[in-house]
């Protein structure tokens, strides 16, 4: 706390003297009493026996008091809901006092930002030493500006992200790694040691520091009650933690919404936001070398210029615990596709576009409502999943990129190294996290990726598709994928071809709405990752018969291992998948992902529904992996999956 | 004669605070407020003592008429006045008050009518005999002033 002194503001020599007090309580000898207590103490009193009268001598006369006493039960406001909009709106220090001892509403005082609750009879003695949280908050003061912008999403961002350690606190955790994240706790920690011991019964409201965690645990919170029925308090109770207060959570749902607004207002004015945020993301595949995914949503207002496609770049297996960057457009608010640490996909090529990035948490689940204009991406082609439902998404190995056209969908899974796919097929049975190297799987943006979704038993990527839990796909049904090359804004285009392949699955994809084949085009697109490597699609056809594989199936989950063993034969390099897709629980999320060489983590999907839209198709994904189509394709690319339908497609 | 008649008065209202005090009715609070009574405020005990005494007959009547409402006591309304009724009279110093208040209080919240009842006699019976010392106390007070002032113009 020396620290703090040394940037105290200079006090007069009679500081407390003359310290403008405003006192709010409704019981009127209180007031009187009150009042004559501090005039004793020297201080400057205003008394006000309503808490409303109180609040608009604040508004009216802002910064001429230092401080606020008031009571906590009045008939006209709680005294919380005066404390936490005075916190709010002055960020004065407010002291609590009641004759109401009971802990629990103590607590509640403490919780909603009280720097001191006082029980009646409240004597002189404790009125004579409030001074101090007037200085306190002044020393306080002088000291966050020190740590300027710590809390501050729009100076974070502004500042972009060049100071990886400190991740703002929107991209948390999305290009930490794991070591600065520590680094930075423990100073927090430090700052808060210090604060609590200079004197833990008097001190301020601490500042809450919001870690990644902590951020995390907020955006579930607020996913959960949805982003416009999101209030401070409930919020609180769902995140539970203790010593933050409903303040404190307001205080950041305000700066988060800004920031969500914010966001989307780039997002419309430019497809691409400066560098500067994704700066640090851009082309490092290493970047989920750390172990960290990263997933970026982006939240669009709507519209997302071709050449803001963003690919994500998703390394698997190396890294077991990776967050999903998700690049989302989503209009009203971006949410947050909640992933397990210790599965993620990182998104790298997205900073190249320059998209502003989110970073999903893992476990929060955000509803996206997103509306992809399909006018101007219609070339372009995109993808985008909007989940209603709760995603956990775990990238698997086995990426499915799936496009749905004219009623019919597709699903292309793309993957290398058939054994290395067993092998982790075994080893997702096993829910084992086997990271495989070097697996690389591109999608083209007009592909939707889903990845592995253990709940759902859904798993794109290398091998398994399963897509049903009960592993019904509609046997015996043709299905034509057609990979639609993108023209994506990805330097090396992908040559779009077309190449029909009938995949003959029995039992699979019954669930199809409507029709049991589904032709989809592939586009062979070759994109070349940032890695330099071509891929190159082998625009085969193949055929897939499940069946035999059907014994590999482990019972809720389908695998497509034989189909994608029967072109194993056929090695297609699909190396850049991207995708809009999104990806969250209960959300939808447009976004694309780039997958790049990388292996994709095996990751647990527990989506219960995904939507994609494409160019206005949406494909919804339930738990069941089933495809609802919800579609409306003025876009030939507009396909619905009945949600009891599975659909998955492995590209080879 | 009446300068003993004024240090008489004292040590009545010595004696009779010291009885109050003895049989819980104030506190120390009670304390506090005579401490803050100085030249800028001469009478500040009894003005905020009357203050007191106008707010809560307010509040007893109040909380009379929730109780007799047979279909429906508003028994967090109750809380509320109690809650209130608590911190005043913890303000200055009114003890037994408070603590009636209490048990009134944890009545209320049991949705106890009986107790309630039972508490708001004892409510009443507590203010009434608060409000007939406290009075007595400032009777003697305003004898003791008048005998002091009397004494003044003597002495000088």
């Amino acid at each position: 706390m020396a620290s703090a002194y040394k940037e105290a503001v200079p006090v007069p020599e009679d500081f407390p003297v003359g310290l403008k007090v405003l006192v709010v309580d409704d019981d009127i000898p209180c007031l009187r009493i009150i009042e004559q207590m501090l005039r004793k103490c020297m201080y400057t009193v205003t008394t006000c026996s309503q808490a409303t009268v109180a609040l608009n001598i604040l508004r009216e006369r802002k910064g001429f008091f230092d401080l606020v006493l008031s009571d906590v039960h009045m008939p006209d406001m709680d005294g919380f809901k005066l404390l936490e909009l005075v916190g709010l709106e002055m960020d004065l220090p407010v002291i609590m006092m009641s004759g109401d001892d009971r802990t629990s509403l103590v607590m509640r005082g403490i919780k909603h930002g009280a720097c001191d609750y006082l029980i009646k009879p409240i004597r002189t003695e404790e009125l004579k030493n409030i001074w101090q949280h007037v200085a306190r908050k002044r020393c306080y003061v002088g000291k966050e500006h020190e740590h300027s912008g710590s809390l501050e999403y729009n100076d974070r961002l502004k500042h972009g992200i060049d100071e990886s350690e400190y991740a703002s606190s929107v991209n948390e955790g999305a290009d930490v790694t794991s070591k600065t994240l520590k680094k930075r706790k423990d100073t927090k920690e430090e700052d808060d040691a210090d604060i609590e011991n200079d004197d833990p019964t008097t001190s301020k409201k601490p500042r809450v520091v919001w870690s990644v965690e902590l951020h995390q645990q907020f955006v579930s919170a607020v996913n959960h009650l949805g982003i416009d029925k999101a209030v401070p308090k409930r919020i609180l109770e769902l995140m539970n933690v203790p010593g933050l207060t409903r303040e404190n959570v307001a205080s950041h749902l305000q700066k988060f919404r800004l920031y969500l607004k914010r966001l989307s207002g780039v997002a419309q004015q430019q497809g691409g936001l400066p560098s500067s945020f994704c700066g640090p993301l851009e082309p490092n595949p290493n970047v989920g070398s750390l172990g960290r995914f990263d997933i970026q949503a982006l939240a669009a207002s709507g519209q997302i210029p071709p050449q803001t496609l963003a690919a994500l770049h998703a390394e698997l297996l190396a890294r077991p615990t990776g967050n999903l960057v998700l690049p989302a457009m989503d209009q009203p608010a971006l949410l947050q596709a909640s992933l397990p640490v210790s599965k993620c996909i990182t998104l790298d090529q997205n900073v190249a576009y320059g998209q502003p990035l989110m970073k999903c948490p893992s476990n929060i689940s955000k509803h996206f409502s997103q509306t992809v204009s399909s006018a101007d991406n219609a070339h372009s082609g995109f993808g985008s999943w909007s989940s209603e439902n709760l995603v956990n998404v775990v990238t698997c190995d086995n990426v499915t990129g799936m496009g749905a056209q004219n009623g019919n969908a597709m699903m292309s899974m793309m993957h290398r190294q058939q054994q290395q796919q067993r092998q982790q097929q075994e080893h997702l049975q096993k829910k084992s996290k086997l990271p495989e190297p070097s697996r690389s799987i591109n999608v083209q943006p007009s592909c939707l990726v889903v990845p592995s979704h253990s709940s759902a038993n859904f798993r794109a990527g290398n091998s398994l598709a399963p897509v049903n839990q009960n592993c019904n796909l509609s046997g015996s049904s043709i299905k034509d994928y057609n990979i639609l090359s993108p023209q994506s804004n990805i330097s090396p285009l992908a040559t779009g071809r077309t190449p029909d392949i009938k995949i003959k699955s029995t039992g699979m994809l019954s669930g199809l709405s409507g029709t049991g084949s589904i032709s989809a085009t592939f586009s062979s697109g070759s994109v070349i990752a940032d890695n330099g490597v071509g891929s190159q699609l082998q625009n085969s056809a193949s055929r897939f018969v499940p069946d035999r594989q059907l014994t590999d199936i482990v019972p809720n989950i389908s695998i497509m291992q034989d189909s994608y063993n029967a072109t194993s034969g056929q090695m297609l390099d699909l190396e850049t998948l991207k995708c809009t897709a999104f990806i969250g629980r209960e959300t939808s999320i447009p976004s694309r992902f780039a997958v790049d060489e990388t292996g994709l983590p095996i990751g647990n999907v527990n989506r219960e529904k995904i939507r994609g839209e494409n160019n206005g198709n949406k494909v919804k994904l339930e738990p069941n992996m089933n495809f609802v189509e919800s579609a409306k394709a003025g876009v030939p690319m507009l396909r619905r999956l009945s949600p009891t339908d599975l659909m998955s497609v492995f590209l080879d | 004669m009446l300068v003993l008649g004024a240090e008489r008065l004292r040590i009545d209202m010595n004696r009779l605070l010291a009885l109050l005090f003895h049989q819980g009715v104030l506190d120390e609070q009670f304390l506090q407020l005579q401490q803050l009574q100085d030249d800028s405020s001469p009478n500040f005990v009894s003005e905020v003592v009357n203050i007191y005494f106008h707010e809560s007959e307010k509040l007893l009547t109040n909380l009379r008429a929730l109780l007799l409402n047979r279909e429906f006591s508003d028994y967090k309304k109750m809380g509320i006045h109690l809650n209130q009724f608590m911190g005043s009279s913890s303000s200055i110093g009114a003890k037994r008050i408070r603590n009636v208040c209490v048990a009134f209080r944890a009545a209320s919240e049991q949705n106890n009518r009986a107790g309630c009842l039972r508490a708001l006699e004892m409510l009443e019976h507590e203010y009434c005999y608060l409000k007939n010392k406290l009075h007595e106390l400032f009777q003697i007070e305003q004898q003791r002033l008048l005998a002091a002032g009397v004494r003044y113009p003597m002495q000088n």
